[in-house]
Formats: structure tokens, sequence, C-alpha cells
């Protein structure tokens, strides 16, 4: 099972033929993953290691089934690309671009909720189910097949707590990105909903940081609606107020963007607070 | 970008929007451009002007002269002022408060109108959340008339006519120049019709290649007037396009992600450690980035160790640990440095690092703990 992606999800990638498109899909071929296409206007006809490339996403939907598309193109053409997708009817695209208009990202977000596809990102490293599929830049030999659920904010803080619990014997069932902000497709909130609803998912690890107030969404569908236990890792606690941390959206903007204010309502709603990423396995220890 | 009063302005006037006359006063010579009675209003990003004492009003030109030179010689909130809005003062019927920005819990733009305005608009609001009224808008469509008409009867305005006009050029700015956030506080109801009299708007830095004229001319105009003393490795960081936050302390710090930077410096406090900086790479760091960043970091004159926490997802560590050497190679080495390096290539990395007699770690708490206490050494 695992979420949004398994074994048999086939694939569609845009900007599989530039520099970091090109390195990624051969990692991603190589992991196992279906990749039925790739698009790159003015190159279809040709192939990139072994994948059929075509001009446009509509010609590449009309000759192969997919299920999925990841976008590695640049974030000034990143609109363009993703309302292809989301009009060929592909249910869920991953945005890696960084940098992309907020406007544009509006735009992208109001069609798929139209068209009825689920975006995931932008500026994410996408999401890996280990030993199954996967649909990102996530450093392979750092996750494990197994159990845990893992959402988070950041690529690299997820990559950390991978491999803390891989180290640990303690394997993933699906690791998601949902992207360094300000605006976000999938929100941490819905991918805990697909988590709660995973057979194969029997602990969740939500990953945070400070900025915005997503976390206190999260921490009601929690409260509210999960059954599963959560470990919750927010980082930035000694981040001062209003200075950019990195990600667009990791800046302290009013009382609920703070880390303090984050814990506190994921304490409220029964998720076991880490606070750092090696003590996420000794937590997990004590509560089996 | 978060511009100033009178850059915000001209942006709205330039559309049609109507704001008071005004004229830009930077030294007491310029007070002669001045009509009386003026409004004089400090140009600094921030908010809460009034109430600092940074907005006075100068009846005669008698007394202008001490108020301009006490003004431009103050500091507010930070910020130096080195300019000041003269403004024609205007006959206030109401004061109504008007928004344009993007909701990121709704993924959405959204009008927000209050039909009180001025400084204590938020307070109000809180207390009578009833009044405020807000409209969510499709970014790919145009205004709609029944949107004007619920916001006229929200704000009690006869006159829906120059209301639809004034949002309509709200609207205009926000999507031709990636305006992320505009807000009217107050508008102004004058017997003239609506006046904008004070604007914040904030544009969007990611759309700058779209606007490339309109951003140089912005940013030079508020480097011209930012009066802050920078300290050299902000100076430095600047202009190498480098994000770096100084942080007071003594323990450098440089990550290739923001998630993992954050979590270094939240393990360096829970050591007993004091962060110097946060300093984050991006996913698209090489060898060329890491030495300049190091260069950047090291000209700090306080800091006792430098931490680096690699964790290589997009990132090479080979190419990473290659600025590392080079940076070492160039230079003598002033303070200790702490690595800490996993993840792609860092099966090349590790060793050339050693080679060079760096500290390095693969696991993160060890790194903080070797850092933390090589700066308790001194």
């Amino acid at each position: 099972m695992a979420i949004l992606i398994a074994s048999d999800t086939r694939v569609l990638i845009q900007g599989a033929t530039g520099k970091v498109g090109s390195f990624q899909t051969r990692i991603m071929r190589d992991y196992g993953t279906r990749i039925a296409a790739a698009v790159t206007p003015g190159k279809g006809g040709t192939r990139i290691h072994e994948v059929p490339v075509f001009d446009s996403v509509a010609e590449a939907v009309s000759e192969h089934e997919v299920d999925a598309a990841i976008s590695f193109v640049p974030a000034r053409f990143a609109k363009d690309a993703a309302l292809e997708v989301i009009n060929s009817g592909i249910g869920f695209l991953v945005l890696t671009a960084e940098g992309i208009p907020e406007l544009d990202i509006l735009t992208i977000l109001r069609s798929a909720a139209l068209q009825g596809t689920n975006v995931l990102g932008p500026d994410t490293p996408g999401l890996i189910s280990p030993g199954k599929c996967k649909l990102g830049v996530h450093p392979q030999t750092m996750f494990l097949e197994g159990h845990v659920g893992i959402v988070s904010k950041s690529g690299s803080l997820s990559y950390e707590v991978g491999r803390v619990l891989t180290q640990n014997g303690m394997g993933q069932s699906t690791v998601v990105g949902i992207g360094g902000g300000p605006i976000w497709g999938l929100s941490q909130e819905a991918v805990l909903q697909k988590f709660e609803e995973d057979p194969e998912t029997t602990v969740v690890v939500l990953l945070g940081e400070v900025g915005g107030r997503l976390e206190h969404d999260a921490a009601k569908y929690i409260r509210y609606h999960m059954k599963k236990p959560v470990i919750a890792l927010i980082v930035g606690r000694t981040a001062p107020a209003g200075a950019q941390m990195g990600h667009a959206g990791a800046i302290i903007e009013g009382q609920e963007a703070t880390a303090s204010s984050k814990i506190k309502a994921l304490e409220n709603a029964g998720a076991v607070i880490a606070r750092n990423s090696t003590e996420i396995p000794e937590l997990m220890k004590e509560m089996e | 970008m978060r511009l100033l009063e009178f850059q915000a302005k001209r942006l709205l006037a330039e559309i049609g929007i109507p704001i008071p006359r005004g004229v830009l006063v930077t030294s007491l010579k310029d007070t002669q451009k001045v009509a009386f009675p003026t409004v004089l209003k400090a140009q600094i990003p921030v908010g809460g002007r009034g109430k600092a004492g940074a907005i006075r009003k100068v009846e005669h030109a008698d007394n202008a002269a001490s108020t301009v030179s006490q003004l431009l010689a103050a500091t507010v909130k930070g910020y130096p002022v080195q300019a000041l809005l003269a403004e024609e003062p205007v006959e206030v019927q109401r004061e109504l408060y008007l928004a344009l920005l993007v909701d990121k819990q709704r993924n959405s733009p959204l009008l927000m109108s209050f039909d009180s305005g001025g400084v204590d608009v938020e307070e109000s609001a809180q207390k009578a959340p009833e009044r405020l009224e807000k409209q969510y808008l499709d970014p790919t469509a145009e205004i709609q008339n029944s949107v004007v008409r619920s916001l006229a009867k929200t704000l009690d305005l006869k006159d829906s006519k120059a209301l639809t006009t004034f949002v309509s050029k709200m609207w205009q700015i926000f999507k031709k120049y990636d305006a992320t956030f505009i807000e009217i506080n107050p508008l102004a109801v004058t017997p003239k019709g609506l006046v904008a009299l004070d604007a914040k708007v904030v544009l969007d830095d990611k759309a700058a290649y779209r606007h490339l004229d309109l951003f140089s001319e912005l940013k030079a105009e508020q480097q011209k007037l930012d009066g802050r003393v920078k300290s050299q490795p902000e100076e430095m960081a600047a202009a190498r396009h480098i994000n770096y936050v100084p942080l007071g302390g003594d323990i450098g710090v440089i990550a290739d992600g923001a998630g993992t930077g954050m979590l270094t410096l939240d393990m360096i406090h829970d050591a007993g450690g004091k962060p110097a900086n946060f300093c984050e790479m991006g996913g698209m760091a090489n060898a060329e980035i890491m030495h300049a960043t190091l260069e950047v970091v090291i000209s700090n004159t306080q800091l006792r160790v430098l931490l680096i926490s690699l964790i290589g997802g997009l990132t090479r560590m080979d190419e990473l640990a290659e600025g590392i050497v080079r940076y070492l190679d160039q230079n003598d080495r002033t303070v200790p440095i702490v690595v800490r390096m996993c993840g792609t290539m860092a099966e090349v990395g590790l060793p050339m690092l050693r080679n060079a007699g760096v500290d390095t770690y693969e696991d993160l708490d060890a790194a903080v703990q070797a850092a933390v206490a090589r700066q308790q050494e001194f």
C-alpha cells in the first residue's frame, strides 16, 4: 500500500532532459519506479534513459497510461507545465521547483482543485515509498521499507529523520515532503489523513518548522480524527522573529507562527514531542 | 519586497488610485518644496509609525525646520530615518480599511475590508469579527460586481461606482506587478471621494524576473535610504545573494538545508552553545557556493568555531568537500571547523576532508557536541 504512490504507479516526468531532471530520472528508474514517459517540448521522438520523450503531456497520455507526474521544470516555466499535467487529467503532480511566483502557484492550485489533481509542493523533494516507488530526489540509501509514515516541510529534515530511523531498523511506509512554502498544495493535514487511512502505516512522524500556521491545522486533525500515534518535531525553536530561515515559509509573523505555540498545540492534541532527530527512535521504542 | 510608503503610493497613483499630494524630503533644504500645512511621515519599512512619533503635523513653514531636522536625525524601531514624505492634509469624513492579500490557508487571493480603518484596526476587528468582510477571489478572473456591491454595503458606502474603480485598480496592481499584499489603511472618505491615506505594498521577489526594471529601481531607492549599519558578513552575504541571519553568538553555522539548519541551531542551543548565525546554501549548492559561504561566515570576528551541517540529497558531498578544502588551502585557518557530512557522495567527500585535517562526523548529534566542546575550550 503506502500512500500516494505504490510499486505499480506509472510516472510521467517533465524536464527529464535537463541536468537535474536527467540525473534524477536515472536514479528513479534504477530504484524501480515505473517511468512511462517523459515530456520536453521540442524533444519528442527521442529517448532519455530508455524512456520515450514526447513534445506534450497530451501526446504522452494518448499513448501511455499515467498515474502521476513529477516536474523538474524551472520556476519561470513551471505554471505552463503544471497546467498541462492538470488539463490532461493526471491525478497527482509533484512540483519540485523552488521560486515559483505566488500568483502562478495560486493559478496552478485553483486549476488543480477544479480538475481533481492533487499537487505536492512546490519546492518539494517529492516522496518515496521505500522499496516500492521513488518520485523525487530523496537519497534512497537513508530509507528502508517499513511502517513509519513521515510528513515534512523540509526535505533535508526528512532525510535526517529517515536516516536515524533506518539506522535503528525502523523502516518507513512513505516519506512525503510537502515543500518549503509559503503556499502548499497538499498540506500536513491532508497527508496525515492519508496515513491514518493507510493500513501499512502504524505510526506517523510530523516534521514542522517555524512560520505559517499549517501545524495548528495538523494539530486539530490529530486531536479530533487520528487514532494512530504521532511523534512531532518542530525545528526553529531558537529562531528570531522576523528573520527568514531559509524556506520562504519559515518566518515568524505572529504568535501562531512560533515553534513554541505549534509545539503546545501538537502536545495538547496528543502528539509526542521530540526535541531533535535522535530522540525519535527512542520515543518510538517507548511506545511499543 | 516591502515597499516604502512613497514607493507604494507612486505605484497606486500611476494606475489611477487617488493619493494625497506629496513630496519627498531627504534634507532640510527640501523643506522649500513643501506646501503648508503638511503631514511629515518617516519613510521606514515598519508599521506603528504614528504611535512611535514618526508622523508629525506641521502647520506653518516657521516651525518646519526644527521638526524636519528632528525627524531626519531620529532612529525609529532600529531604522535611522533618511527620508520624509510631506503630504497635504486631507479632510477626512470616515476612515475605512481595505486589503488585498494571498490567503495561505485557502490558497486564494483575499479581499478584506473593515468599516473603520486607522491605527487600531487589528484590535477593533478582533472585538467585532462580524464586521470584517472577507471575499475570496478567482486569481484567473476579473473582480465580480457582486463582490463590490457586498463590499459597499459592509462599508456603508453609497457610491459603489467609486469603490468599483478603486478595487479593480487594486486588483490590477495585484496581478500586473505580482503584489502579494496591498493594504490601504486608512482608506479615507473625503468630500472629493475615496483617497488612499496610507499604503503598504509587498511585491513577490520570486516574480522579480517579470519586472526587472521596476524591481531594480525600487531596490536602488531602498538601498539609498537604508541607514542601518550592517556587519561585514551581512554586507558580504547580501552582495553574494546568500541567506545569512546574524544571531549574536560565537558558533558559526552553515547548512545545506533549511530544516537541518534550524535543527542544528536548536541542538547547539540545547547543548549550551550560542549560534553566531544561520546560513543555508539551498539544494543547488556546489563547490563555488560552499567556498563563498565560508568566506561570508568566517568574516565574523566573533566566531570561535564553525559547524558545517551537511546532508546530501540534491547536493553532492564530494563537491562541497572540494569547496571546503579549497578554502582551507587559500586561507590561514582562523577558527576550528567541525563538519557533519552524510548522504549523496559522502563516501568521497569525507576522506577528502579527513586528508585536509578537518574534524568530521557522520551523525549530527556528535558534530554538535564536538563544536560546543571546542567553543568552551576558549
